[in-house]
Protein backbone atom coordinates (compact mmCIF):
# COMPACT_ATOMS: atom_id res chain seq x y z
CA UNK A 1 0.00 0.00 0.00
CA UNK A 2 3.11 2.77 0.56
CA UNK A 3 4.67 1.53 -2.16
CA UNK A 4 1.35 2.49 -4.52
CA UNK A 5 0.99 5.69 -2.54
CA UNK A 6 4.55 6.69 -3.02
CA UNK A 7 4.01 5.67 -7.31
CA UNK A 8 1.28 8.01 -7.12
CA UNK A 9 2.96 10.49 -5.59
CA UNK A 10 6.10 10.18 -8.32
CA UNK A 11 3.76 10.45 -10.87
CA UNK A 12 2.37 13.86 -9.82
CA UNK A 13 5.96 15.10 -9.09
CA UNK A 14 6.68 13.69 -12.95
CA UNK A 15 3.60 15.93 -13.41
CA UNK A 16 4.91 19.36 -12.24
CA UNK A 17 1.65 21.49 -10.28
CA UNK A 18 -1.14 19.92 -10.01
CA UNK A 19 -2.16 18.79 -13.30
CA UNK A 20 -4.35 21.07 -15.51
CA UNK A 21 -8.19 20.70 -15.74
CA UNK A 22 -9.15 17.21 -16.99
CA UNK A 23 -7.98 15.06 -13.94
CA UNK A 24 -7.32 16.85 -10.25
CA UNK A 25 -5.68 13.38 -9.14
CA UNK A 26 -3.95 10.66 -10.60
CA UNK A 27 -5.46 7.87 -11.69
CA UNK A 28 -4.76 4.91 -8.53
CA UNK A 29 -3.83 1.48 -10.18
CA UNK A 30 -7.33 0.21 -9.40
CA UNK A 31 -6.34 -3.95 -8.64
CA UNK A 32 -4.18 -2.14 -5.92
CA UNK A 33 -6.14 0.18 -4.13
CA UNK A 34 -8.22 0.02 -1.16
CA UNK A 35 -7.02 -2.91 0.80
CA UNK A 36 -8.18 -1.72 4.25
CA UNK A 37 -11.48 -3.00 5.23
CA UNK A 38 -14.45 -0.90 6.73
CA UNK A 39 -13.92 -3.16 10.05
CA UNK A 40 -9.82 -1.84 10.58
CA UNK A 41 -10.61 1.56 9.30
CA UNK A 42 -13.36 1.56 12.10
CA UNK A 43 -10.99 0.56 14.56
CA UNK A 44 -8.45 3.33 13.76
CA UNK A 45 -10.84 5.67 13.75
CA UNK A 46 -12.66 4.67 17.11
CA UNK A 47 -9.59 4.52 19.07
CA UNK A 48 -9.98 2.97 22.37
CA UNK A 49 -7.80 5.03 24.31
CA UNK A 50 -7.31 8.62 23.35
CA UNK A 51 -6.67 12.27 24.93
CA UNK A 52 -8.42 14.17 22.79
CA UNK A 53 -11.56 15.29 23.29
CA UNK A 54 -14.72 13.73 21.82
CA UNK A 55 -17.41 16.40 20.94
CA UNK A 56 -19.72 13.87 20.11
CA UNK A 57 -20.83 13.26 23.60
CA UNK A 58 -23.84 14.73 25.31
CA UNK A 59 -24.16 18.24 26.60
CA UNK A 60 -26.28 20.62 28.73
CA UNK A 61 -27.56 22.30 25.24
CA UNK A 62 -28.61 19.32 23.57
CA UNK A 63 -32.76 19.06 23.71
CA UNK A 64 -34.30 16.22 25.28
CA UNK A 65 -35.56 14.59 21.69
CA UNK A 66 -31.46 14.91 20.76
CA UNK A 67 -30.44 13.11 24.64
CA UNK A 68 -33.14 10.47 24.04
CA UNK A 69 -32.64 9.45 20.32
CA UNK A 70 -28.89 9.13 21.50
CA UNK A 71 -29.20 6.73 24.19
CA UNK A 72 -31.57 5.02 21.55
CA UNK A 73 -28.92 4.51 19.54
CA UNK A 74 -25.80 3.73 22.05
CA UNK A 75 -28.05 1.24 23.58
CA UNK A 76 -27.85 -0.31 19.65
CA UNK A 77 -23.93 0.19 20.21
CA UNK A 78 -24.57 -2.38 22.80
CA UNK A 79 -25.61 -5.49 20.46
CA UNK A 80 -26.89 -4.51 17.13
CA UNK A 81 -23.88 -3.76 15.46
CA UNK A 82 -23.69 -0.16 15.52
CA UNK A 83 -20.66 2.24 16.38
CA UNK A 84 -20.39 5.66 18.07
CA UNK A 85 -17.72 7.56 15.90
CA UNK A 86 -15.94 10.17 18.33
CA UNK A 87 -15.99 13.75 16.92
CA UNK A 88 -12.39 15.82 17.11
CA UNK A 89 -11.46 18.76 16.53
CA UNK A 90 -9.67 18.51 13.65
CA UNK A 91 -9.62 15.77 11.34
CA UNK A 92 -6.11 15.55 11.39
CA UNK A 93 -6.68 13.98 14.64
CA UNK A 94 -8.52 11.33 13.33
CA UNK A 95 -6.61 10.30 10.57
CA UNK A 96 -3.40 10.09 12.75
CA UNK A 97 0.04 8.55 11.27
CA UNK A 98 -1.83 9.04 8.37
CA UNK A 99 -1.65 12.03 5.60
CA UNK A 100 -3.51 13.02 2.20
CA UNK A 101 -1.38 11.61 -0.91
CA UNK A 102 1.19 14.31 -1.50
CA UNK A 103 -0.06 15.96 -4.39
CA UNK A 104 -2.95 17.68 -1.66
CA UNK A 105 -1.28 17.62 1.41
CA UNK A 106 -0.93 20.91 2.61
CA UNK A 107 2.27 23.20 2.49
CA UNK A 108 2.45 24.24 6.55
CA UNK A 109 -0.04 22.78 9.42
CA UNK A 110 -1.07 25.75 11.19
CA UNK A 111 -2.93 25.00 14.98
CA UNK A 112 -5.69 27.51 14.62
CA UNK A 113 -6.84 25.63 11.86
CA UNK A 114 -10.45 23.70 12.82
CA UNK A 115 -12.65 21.65 11.91
CA UNK A 116 -15.38 23.33 10.34
CA UNK A 117 -17.84 21.95 12.28
CA UNK A 118 -16.34 22.04 15.51
CA UNK A 119 -15.09 25.60 15.24
CA UNK A 120 -17.48 26.99 17.29
CA UNK A 121 -16.89 26.41 20.48
CA UNK A 122 -19.93 27.48 22.65
CA UNK A 123 -22.15 24.69 23.69
CA UNK A 124 -25.08 24.63 21.56
CA UNK A 125 -24.55 27.50 19.66
CA UNK A 126 -23.03 26.04 16.02
CA UNK A 127 -23.23 22.28 14.92
CA UNK A 128 -24.50 20.13 17.93
CA UNK A 129 -24.12 16.34 16.52
CA UNK A 130 -23.53 12.70 17.19
CA UNK A 131 -22.81 10.11 14.45
CA UNK A 132 -23.49 6.41 14.31
CA UNK A 133 -22.57 3.92 11.86
CA UNK A 134 -23.23 0.58 11.25
CA UNK A 135 -20.17 -0.74 9.38
CA UNK A 136 -21.69 -4.17 7.68
CA UNK A 137 -25.24 -2.26 6.68
CA UNK A 138 -23.17 0.49 5.49
CA UNK A 139 -25.62 2.75 6.86
CA UNK A 140 -25.13 6.00 9.27
CA UNK A 141 -27.65 8.30 11.73
CA UNK A 142 -26.48 11.98 12.58
CA UNK A 143 -28.32 13.41 15.06
CA UNK A 144 -28.15 17.24 13.92
CA UNK A 145 -28.97 19.92 16.38
CA UNK A 146 -28.52 23.34 14.70
CA UNK A 147 -27.56 26.11 17.30
CA UNK A 148 -28.59 30.03 17.42
CA UNK A 149 -25.38 30.89 15.36
CA UNK A 150 -26.14 28.55 11.88
CA UNK A 151 -29.07 31.06 11.67
CA UNK A 152 -30.58 31.83 7.66
CA UNK A 153 -33.80 33.07 7.85
CA UNK A 154 -34.86 34.24 11.41
CA UNK A 155 -35.74 30.90 13.74
CA UNK A 156 -34.20 28.97 11.39
CA UNK A 157 -30.98 26.80 10.30
CA UNK A 158 -29.00 28.02 7.59
CA UNK A 159 -30.03 25.83 4.13
CA UNK A 160 -25.36 26.20 4.04
CA UNK A 161 -25.43 25.07 7.87
CA UNK A 162 -27.57 21.48 7.09
CA UNK A 163 -25.40 20.69 3.53
CA UNK A 164 -22.32 21.42 5.85
CA UNK A 165 -23.86 18.70 7.98
CA UNK A 166 -24.84 16.46 5.34
CA UNK A 167 -21.24 16.77 4.12
CA UNK A 168 -19.61 16.30 6.88
CA UNK A 169 -21.32 13.28 7.76
CA UNK A 170 -20.98 11.78 4.12
CA UNK A 171 -17.06 12.43 4.67
CA UNK A 172 -17.27 10.57 7.25
CA UNK A 173 -18.89 7.68 6.18
CA UNK A 174 -17.25 7.39 2.97
CA UNK A 175 -13.78 7.58 4.02
CA UNK A 176 -15.16 4.08 6.61
CA UNK A 177 -17.08 2.70 3.78
CA UNK A 178 -13.94 2.65 1.02
CA UNK A 179 -11.67 5.31 1.73
CA UNK A 180 -13.72 8.04 -0.03
CA UNK A 181 -11.87 11.00 1.13
CA UNK A 182 -13.08 14.75 -1.31
CA UNK A 183 -16.70 15.32 -2.36
CA UNK A 184 -17.19 15.47 -5.97
CA UNK A 185 -20.34 16.46 -5.79
CA UNK A 186 -23.62 16.75 -3.88
CA UNK A 187 -27.17 17.85 -5.20
CA UNK A 188 -29.43 18.79 -2.53
CA UNK A 189 -33.38 19.26 -2.51
CA UNK A 190 -34.85 21.39 0.30
CA UNK A 191 -37.97 20.88 1.49
CA UNK A 192 -38.85 22.40 4.76
CA UNK A 193 -36.77 24.56 7.31
CA UNK A 194 -35.10 22.95 10.43
CA UNK A 195 -36.04 25.45 13.47
CA UNK A 196 -33.17 25.97 15.39
CA UNK A 197 -32.16 24.06 18.78
CA UNK A 198 -34.34 21.01 17.18
CA UNK A 199 -33.51 17.62 16.11
CA UNK A 200 -32.85 16.78 12.77
CA UNK A 201 -32.13 13.04 12.17
CA UNK A 202 -30.02 12.50 8.98
CA UNK A 203 -30.27 8.67 7.67
CA UNK A 204 -27.68 7.80 5.02
CA UNK A 205 -27.13 5.00 2.70
CA UNK A 206 -23.98 4.04 0.76
CA UNK A 207 -26.08 3.72 -2.15
CA UNK A 208 -22.64 2.10 -4.69
CA UNK A 209 -19.01 1.68 -4.42
CA UNK A 210 -17.26 1.97 -7.56
CA UNK A 211 -13.24 1.61 -8.52
CA UNK A 212 -12.99 5.76 -7.51
CA UNK A 213 -16.35 6.71 -6.69
CA UNK A 214 -18.23 6.31 -3.77
CA UNK A 215 -22.24 7.06 -3.74
CA UNK A 216 -24.73 8.22 -0.71
CA UNK A 217 -27.95 9.40 -0.09
CA UNK A 218 -29.45 10.99 2.93
CA UNK A 219 -32.50 11.90 4.22
CA UNK A 220 -32.99 14.66 6.89
CA UNK A 221 -35.98 14.61 8.85
CA UNK A 222 -37.82 14.89 12.24
CA UNK A 223 -37.68 12.17 14.53
CA UNK A 224 -41.33 11.57 13.74
CA UNK A 225 -40.23 11.11 10.57
CA UNK A 226 -43.76 13.39 9.61
CA UNK A 227 -41.62 16.53 8.44
CA UNK A 228 -39.12 15.90 5.77
CA UNK A 229 -35.98 18.68 5.94
CA UNK A 230 -34.07 17.82 2.93
CA UNK A 231 -32.96 14.93 0.70
CA UNK A 232 -29.34 14.79 -0.70
CA UNK A 233 -26.75 12.77 -2.54
CA UNK A 234 -23.33 12.79 -2.38
CA UNK A 235 -20.65 11.01 -4.43
CA UNK A 236 -17.21 10.83 -2.82
CA UNK A 237 -13.70 10.43 -4.69
CA UNK A 238 -11.91 7.06 -2.72
CA UNK A 239 -8.24 7.81 -2.47
CA UNK A 240 -6.10 6.70 -0.09
CA UNK A 241 -4.21 7.84 2.72
CA UNK A 242 -0.34 7.76 3.13
CA UNK A 243 2.02 6.52 6.06
CA UNK A 244 3.73 9.38 6.85
CA UNK B 1 -45.44 22.53 0.97
CA UNK B 2 -44.19 25.48 -0.40
CA UNK B 3 -47.80 27.90 0.67
CA UNK B 4 -46.37 26.51 4.55
CA UNK B 5 -43.30 27.88 3.61
CA UNK B 6 -44.94 31.38 2.33
CA UNK B 7 -46.71 31.55 5.54
CA UNK B 8 -43.37 31.13 7.37
CA UNK B 9 -41.83 33.33 5.63
CA UNK B 10 -44.22 35.45 4.94
CA UNK B 11 -42.57 37.97 7.83
CA UNK B 12 -39.42 37.01 6.15
CA UNK B 13 -40.53 39.14 3.03
CA UNK B 14 -41.66 42.26 5.24
CA UNK B 15 -37.78 41.91 6.90
CA UNK B 16 -35.88 41.52 3.45
CA UNK B 17 -36.65 44.36 0.82
CA UNK B 18 -34.32 45.24 -2.02
CA UNK B 19 -31.35 46.15 -0.74
CA UNK B 20 -29.17 48.49 -3.06
CA UNK B 21 -30.36 51.09 -5.08
CA UNK B 22 -29.97 49.70 -8.59
CA UNK B 23 -33.79 48.43 -8.18
CA UNK B 24 -36.82 50.70 -8.25
CA UNK B 25 -39.45 48.98 -5.42
CA UNK B 26 -42.01 47.28 -7.90
CA UNK B 27 -44.46 46.15 -5.78
CA UNK B 28 -47.56 48.01 -4.00
CA UNK B 29 -46.89 49.75 -0.11
CA UNK B 30 -48.48 47.29 1.70
CA UNK B 31 -46.58 46.14 4.91
CA UNK B 32 -43.44 48.79 5.80
CA UNK B 33 -40.41 47.24 3.97
CA UNK B 34 -37.16 46.65 6.29
CA UNK B 35 -34.74 45.37 5.21
CA UNK B 36 -32.50 42.64 6.54
CA UNK B 37 -29.65 44.19 5.32
CA UNK B 38 -29.79 48.10 6.82
CA UNK B 39 -28.31 50.60 4.80
CA UNK B 40 -27.35 53.09 7.08
CA UNK B 41 -25.93 51.55 9.75
CA UNK B 42 -22.14 51.67 8.26
CA UNK B 43 -20.26 51.46 11.39
CA UNK B 44 -21.75 47.98 11.45
CA UNK B 45 -20.98 46.85 7.68
CA UNK B 46 -18.25 44.00 8.01
CA UNK B 47 -17.77 43.52 4.43
CA UNK B 48 -15.38 46.93 4.83
CA UNK B 49 -11.93 45.90 3.83
CA UNK B 50 -10.73 44.42 7.25
CA UNK B 51 -7.12 44.08 9.17
CA UNK B 52 -7.63 39.49 8.09
CA UNK B 53 -7.83 40.13 4.11
CA UNK B 54 -4.95 38.99 2.40
CA UNK B 55 -3.42 40.84 -0.28
CA UNK B 56 -5.39 39.12 -3.02
CA UNK B 57 -8.36 39.88 -1.10
CA UNK B 58 -7.81 43.61 -0.71
CA UNK B 59 -6.78 44.08 -4.49
CA UNK B 60 -9.92 41.92 -6.00
CA UNK B 61 -12.18 44.65 -3.76
CA UNK B 62 -10.43 47.62 -5.12
CA UNK B 63 -11.11 46.54 -8.62
CA UNK B 64 -14.99 46.22 -7.85
CA UNK B 65 -14.77 49.42 -6.13
CA UNK B 66 -13.54 50.68 -9.15
CA UNK B 67 -16.01 49.58 -11.22
CA UNK B 68 -19.08 50.62 -8.81
CA UNK B 69 -17.87 53.91 -10.16
CA UNK B 70 -20.30 54.11 -13.52
CA UNK B 71 -22.92 52.47 -11.62
CA UNK B 72 -23.31 49.73 -13.76
CA UNK B 73 -22.26 47.51 -10.56
CA UNK B 74 -23.27 47.59 -6.55
CA UNK B 75 -21.65 46.80 -3.23
CA UNK B 76 -24.30 44.95 -1.22
CA UNK B 77 -23.72 45.49 2.60
CA UNK B 78 -23.85 42.77 5.26
CA UNK B 79 -24.72 43.80 8.75
CA UNK B 80 -24.52 41.50 11.68
CA UNK B 81 -28.81 40.21 12.07
CA UNK B 82 -28.41 41.77 15.56
CA UNK B 83 -28.84 45.01 14.29
CA UNK B 84 -32.12 44.28 12.86
CA UNK B 85 -34.88 45.43 14.87
CA UNK B 86 -37.43 43.25 13.58
CA UNK B 87 -36.91 40.08 15.11
CA UNK B 88 -39.93 40.62 17.38
CA UNK B 89 -42.15 41.03 15.23
CA UNK B 90 -40.92 37.74 13.40
CA UNK B 91 -41.23 35.83 16.51
CA UNK B 92 -45.24 37.17 16.80
CA UNK B 93 -45.63 36.21 13.57
CA UNK B 94 -44.52 32.39 14.10
CA UNK B 95 -46.26 32.04 17.34
CA UNK B 96 -49.07 33.29 15.63
CA UNK B 97 -49.46 31.12 12.56
CA UNK B 98 -47.16 27.89 13.20
CA UNK B 99 -47.79 27.42 16.90
CA UNK B 100 -46.40 23.92 16.76
CA UNK B 101 -43.08 24.90 15.50
CA UNK B 102 -43.02 27.94 17.20
CA UNK B 103 -42.53 25.92 20.37
CA UNK B 104 -39.54 24.65 19.21
CA UNK B 105 -37.83 28.69 18.57
CA UNK B 106 -36.55 29.93 21.37
CA UNK B 107 -36.76 33.22 21.94
CA UNK B 108 -33.37 33.06 24.47
CA UNK B 109 -31.62 31.29 21.79
CA UNK B 110 -33.33 34.08 18.81
CA UNK B 111 -31.49 36.91 21.10
CA UNK B 112 -27.98 35.45 20.49
CA UNK B 113 -28.81 34.18 16.87
CA UNK B 114 -25.98 35.75 14.37
CA UNK B 115 -26.49 34.69 10.53
CA UNK B 116 -24.96 31.85 10.04
CA UNK B 117 -21.81 33.48 7.95
CA UNK B 118 -21.31 36.01 9.91
CA UNK B 119 -20.76 33.97 13.54
CA UNK B 120 -16.66 34.09 13.25
CA UNK B 121 -14.68 35.91 14.53
CA UNK B 122 -12.40 38.55 12.10
CA UNK B 123 -10.73 36.24 9.57
CA UNK B 124 -11.32 32.95 11.22
CA UNK B 125 -14.55 32.27 9.33
CA UNK B 126 -15.99 33.63 6.43
CA UNK B 127 -14.43 36.92 5.06
CA UNK B 128 -16.55 37.94 2.18
CA UNK B 129 -18.22 40.69 0.02
CA UNK B 130 -20.82 40.52 -2.34
CA UNK B 131 -21.16 43.05 -5.79
CA UNK B 132 -24.48 42.86 -7.95
CA UNK B 133 -24.19 44.19 -11.40
CA UNK B 134 -28.12 44.39 -12.43
CA UNK B 135 -27.75 44.59 -16.08
CA UNK B 136 -26.32 41.42 -16.44
CA UNK B 137 -28.18 39.95 -13.38
CA UNK B 138 -25.29 38.90 -12.03
CA UNK B 139 -23.47 38.99 -8.70
CA UNK B 140 -19.76 37.93 -7.48
CA UNK B 141 -18.74 37.42 -3.97
CA UNK B 142 -15.01 37.64 -3.02
CA UNK B 143 -14.58 34.95 -0.73
CA UNK B 144 -11.56 34.05 1.70
CA UNK B 145 -12.23 31.22 3.97
CA UNK B 146 -10.70 31.10 7.47
CA UNK B 147 -9.12 28.53 9.42
CA UNK B 148 -11.98 27.39 11.48
CA UNK B 149 -13.87 26.50 8.17
CA UNK B 150 -11.57 23.74 7.61
CA UNK B 151 -12.52 19.78 5.82
CA UNK B 152 -9.39 17.91 5.13
CA UNK B 153 -6.69 19.60 6.41
CA UNK B 154 -5.19 22.28 4.36
CA UNK B 155 -8.54 22.50 2.26
CA UNK B 156 -11.90 24.14 2.76
CA UNK B 157 -14.86 21.96 4.12
CA UNK B 158 -17.14 21.18 0.94
CA UNK B 159 -19.85 22.48 3.21
CA UNK B 160 -18.26 26.24 3.52
CA UNK B 161 -17.71 25.90 -0.15
CA UNK B 162 -21.72 24.92 -0.37
CA UNK B 163 -22.61 27.61 2.38
CA UNK B 164 -20.81 31.00 0.16
CA UNK B 165 -22.39 29.24 -3.22
CA UNK B 166 -25.82 29.08 -1.70
CA UNK B 167 -25.41 32.69 -0.43
CA UNK B 168 -24.44 34.27 -3.42
CA UNK B 169 -26.95 32.30 -5.89
CA UNK B 170 -29.43 33.49 -3.44
CA UNK B 171 -28.42 37.03 -3.35
CA UNK B 172 -29.14 36.30 -7.30
CA UNK B 173 -32.31 35.35 -6.67
CA UNK B 174 -33.48 37.46 -4.20
CA UNK B 175 -32.09 40.84 -6.23
CA UNK B 176 -34.40 39.39 -9.18
CA UNK B 177 -37.11 38.22 -6.99
CA UNK B 178 -37.26 39.52 -3.45
CA UNK B 179 -38.57 36.67 -1.35
CA UNK B 180 -37.31 33.38 -2.29
CA UNK B 181 -36.43 29.96 -0.75
CA UNK B 182 -33.64 27.33 -2.00
CA UNK B 183 -35.38 24.50 -3.59
CA UNK B 184 -32.36 22.87 -4.99
CA UNK B 185 -28.56 23.28 -5.12
CA UNK B 186 -26.34 20.88 -7.09
CA UNK B 187 -22.78 21.56 -7.05
CA UNK B 188 -19.80 19.94 -8.65
CA UNK B 189 -16.40 20.22 -6.65
CA UNK B 190 -13.42 19.95 -9.14
CA UNK B 191 -10.70 21.06 -7.04
CA UNK B 192 -10.76 21.54 -3.19
CA UNK B 193 -10.01 24.84 -1.75
CA UNK B 194 -6.54 26.07 -0.18
CA UNK B 195 -7.69 26.85 3.61
CA UNK B 196 -7.44 31.20 3.39
CA UNK B 197 -6.95 31.89 -0.27
CA UNK B 198 -9.19 33.55 -1.83
CA UNK B 199 -11.98 32.54 -4.55
CA UNK B 200 -14.38 34.52 -6.92
CA UNK B 201 -17.61 33.00 -6.79
CA UNK B 202 -19.77 34.31 -10.00
CA UNK B 203 -23.35 33.37 -10.53
CA UNK B 204 -25.65 34.56 -12.89
CA UNK B 205 -29.89 34.31 -12.89
CA UNK B 206 -30.10 32.03 -16.33
CA UNK B 207 -34.04 32.16 -16.73
CA UNK B 208 -36.88 32.27 -14.56
CA UNK B 209 -40.07 30.17 -15.22
CA UNK B 210 -43.30 31.21 -13.57
CA UNK B 211 -41.97 31.45 -9.77
CA UNK B 212 -39.08 29.11 -10.39
CA UNK B 213 -35.45 30.79 -10.88
CA UNK B 214 -32.67 29.28 -12.26
CA UNK B 215 -29.02 30.30 -11.34
CA UNK B 216 -25.89 29.48 -11.74
CA UNK B 217 -22.32 29.89 -10.82
CA UNK B 218 -18.57 29.05 -10.91
CA UNK B 219 -15.94 29.54 -8.02
CA UNK B 220 -12.55 30.42 -9.40
CA UNK B 221 -9.03 31.06 -8.35
CA UNK B 222 -8.50 34.99 -8.41
CA UNK B 223 -6.51 34.79 -11.81
CA UNK B 224 -9.46 32.56 -13.28
CA UNK B 225 -7.43 29.82 -14.68
CA UNK B 226 -8.33 27.50 -11.73
CA UNK B 227 -12.04 26.05 -11.33
CA UNK B 228 -12.63 25.17 -7.57
CA UNK B 229 -16.46 24.36 -8.81
CA UNK B 230 -19.71 24.81 -10.62
CA UNK B 231 -23.22 24.33 -9.20
CA UNK B 232 -26.41 25.24 -10.42
CA UNK B 233 -29.71 25.78 -8.19
CA UNK B 234 -33.50 26.09 -8.41
CA UNK B 235 -34.98 28.84 -6.00
CA UNK B 236 -38.60 29.51 -5.72
CA UNK B 237 -40.48 32.93 -5.27
CA UNK B 238 -42.59 32.84 -2.76
CA UNK B 239 -45.91 34.80 -2.52
CA UNK B 240 -46.38 36.16 0.75
CA UNK B 241 -50.48 36.88 -0.16
CA UNK B 242 -50.96 33.31 -0.21
CA UNK B 243 -51.27 31.52 2.88
CA UNK B 244 -52.25 28.29 3.38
Amino acid sequence: MIRRGLQGAARLRHHGALPGAARILPRLNPASAFGSSTDSLVSRFCPEKTDLKDYALPNASWCPDMLSLYQEFLEKTKADGWVKLPSFKSNRDHIQGLKLPSGLAATSDKSDWRLFTRCIPVEGQGFEYAIFFHPSKKKSVCLFQPGPYLEGAPGFAHGGSLTTMIDETFSKIAFLAGEGLLTLSLNIKFKNLIPVGSLAVLNIDVEKIEDQKLYMSCVAQSRDQKTIYAKCSGVFLRLQLEQE
Amino acid sequence: MLRSCAARLHALGALRGLPGAARPPARSPGPARRSLFLEADFHKDSSLPKPSWSKDMRLLFDQFMKKCEDGSWTRLPFYSYKAVQNVHDFIAFIHGSLPSTAKLVDKEQLSQAQIFTESFKDGLGFEYVMFYNDAEKRTVCLFQGGPHLQGMPGFLHGGAVATMIDATVGMSAIKAEGLVMTANLNINFKRPVPLCSVVVINSHLDKTEGRKLFISCDVRSVDETTLYSEATSLFIKLDPEKNS
